[in-house]
C-alpha cells in the first residue's frame, strides 16, 4: 500500500501550489504516473480522497495519468515504446537502452477557486 | 484557474534521501538496499554475510520489521551493529526513516551497510533511502515468474540473488526461464543463485560484496 504515502505527498504539494496561488479551494489536481510506478488508480484516489478529507483538496477530483513504457537505444538511435516488460531495441535488437518514460510520478497542474 | 506545478511527488523523499547519501559518502559506506518477499531470506543471507565477512570487511545492518525486533535479535548474535526500525504499518523504508536509525549507528566503523527492506515486492522500490544500489531475493519456492509480475523492482535492482536453489528439485522453478525473465527486464543485472542453508553459491555473493565496495572506495559506484 505505498498509495497511501504517495497520496499524502499528492495532497502537500497541492495545497502548497494552492497557498501560494492564495486559493481557498482545489477543484482539480492532474497527475501524470508512469506504468513501472505501479499505482493502482483506484486505491489511489481512495487513499486521496481519505488524506484529502476536510482541506482544501476535499473536493477535487484526482485525474490519474498513465504514461506507458518507453525507451531509446543507444546503438540505433531509436525511441520505441516498450511493451510486455521487454527492454530490448525492436529495430537493432540491442539491450544498450535507456528508459525514458514509465518511470514518472509527477503533478503536473491543478485547478484552483 | 489553472496552476502549473510539475513537481515529482516524492521530491520530500528523494531530498532526504540525497542528505542520507552525503553522510554516507562521508564514511565511505558502501549502502545496499536489500529487498525481497516475506520468508525469500534476507535475514538469513545477513547471518551468512556477518560470519563469512568477520575479519574482511565490517558489515552494519538496518532492519525494517513490522512489529517485531527478531530479525535485528538474529543479526546482533554475529557481534555486528544492527538497528531496527520498528515500521507499524508501513510497507517500506522511506529515507526519513532511514535518517533516523543514522545517529544510532557507528557509521566511521562500518564498510558495508545493509537496510534490510520490510518483506514485500511492491512498494520498497518505490522509495530510495540514500543507497549505492538496490539488490533482492528471490527464493525458488516463489516461482519463476515472479520478474514479470513486479518488473519495477527487478528493474531497479543491479543485484538478484537467486536463493534456496537446494528446494528447486521439489518445486516446478526453472532456473532459465527465471534468469531469462529477470534479464528480459533488467538486461544488466547481475544474478547469482545460493542457499543460505547449503552455503552453496555464498562465496559468489562475497565476491561481488567486496567488488563493489572496493568499485566505491574508489568513487566509481553509483546509485
Amino acid at each position: 500500500m505505498h498509495e497511501m504515502g504517495i497520496a499524502q505527498n499528492i495532497l502537500d504539494i497541492a495545497v502548497a501550489a494552492a497557498r501560494k496561488e492564495g486559493a481557498s479551494k482545489i477543484t482539480r489536481i492532474n497527475l501524470v504516473a508512469g506504468e513501472l510506478r505501479g499505482i493502482e488508480p483506484m486505491q489511489l484516489t481512495f487513499c486521496f480522497a481519505v488524506v484529502a478529507r476536510d482541506t482544501i483538496a476535499g473536493n477535487a477530483y484526482l485525474d490519474i495519468e498513465t504514461v506507458p513504457v518507453s525507451g531509446y537505444c543507444n546503438e540505433c538511435q531509436t525511441n520505441f515504446s516498450i511493451d510486455d516488460y521487454a527492454y530490448v531495441c525492436p529495430q537493432c535488437g540491442s539491450v544498450k537502452i535507456e528508459v525514458t518514460g514509465g518511470t514518472e510520478l509527477r503533478l503536473k497542474d491543478i485547478e484552483i477557486e | 484557474m489553472k496552476i502549473n506545478v510539475m513537481q515529482e511527488v516524492l521530491q520530500a523523499n528523494d531530498r532526504i534521501a540525497g542528505e542520507n547519501r552525503k553522510i554516507f559518502q562521508k564514511n565511505k559506506n558502501l549502502v545496499l538496499n536489500l529487498m525481497s518477499s516475506p520468508g525469500a531470506g534476507k535475514t538469513s543471507l545477513l547471518e551468512k554475510t556477518a560470519e563469512m565477512l568477520q575479519g574482511r570487511l565490517r558489515l552494519g545492518v538496518i532492519v525494517g520489521d513490522l512489529e517485531t525486533t527478531r530479525d535485528a535479535d538474529r543479526i546482533s548474535k554475529y557481534n555486528i551493529p544492527a538497528i531496527q526500525l520498528t515500521t507499524g504499518n508501513a510497507c517500506h523504508l522511506d529515507a526519513n526513516m532511514v535518517s533516523y536509525a543514522l545517529p544510532h549507528l557507528k557509521l566511521e566503523e562500518i564498510d558495508i551497510l545493509v537496510i534490510e527492506n520490510v518483506g514485500n515486492l511492491v512498494c520498497p522500490a518505490e522509495f530510495i533511502v540514500g543507497e549505492d544500489y538496490k539488490i533482492m531475493i528471490l527464493s525458488v519456492t516463489e516461482g519463476d515468474e515472479k520478474p514479470l509480475k513486479y518488473p519495477m523492482m527487478f528493474h531497479e535492482s543491479k543485484l538478484l540473488l537467486i536463493n534456496k536453489i537446494d528446494l528447486a528439485q521439489y518445486t516446478n522453478f526453472n532456473m532459465e526461464e527465471a534468469k531469462a525473465n529477470a534479464h528480459k527486464i533488467n538486461p544488466d543485472m547481475d544474478i547469482i543463485e545460493i542457499s543460505c542453508t547449503q552455503g552453496t553459491g555464498l562465496d559468489r555473493w562475497i565476491k561481488w560484496l567486496v567488488e563493489h565496495y572496493k568499485q566505491k572506495l574508489k568513487g566509481s559506484a553509483h546509485a
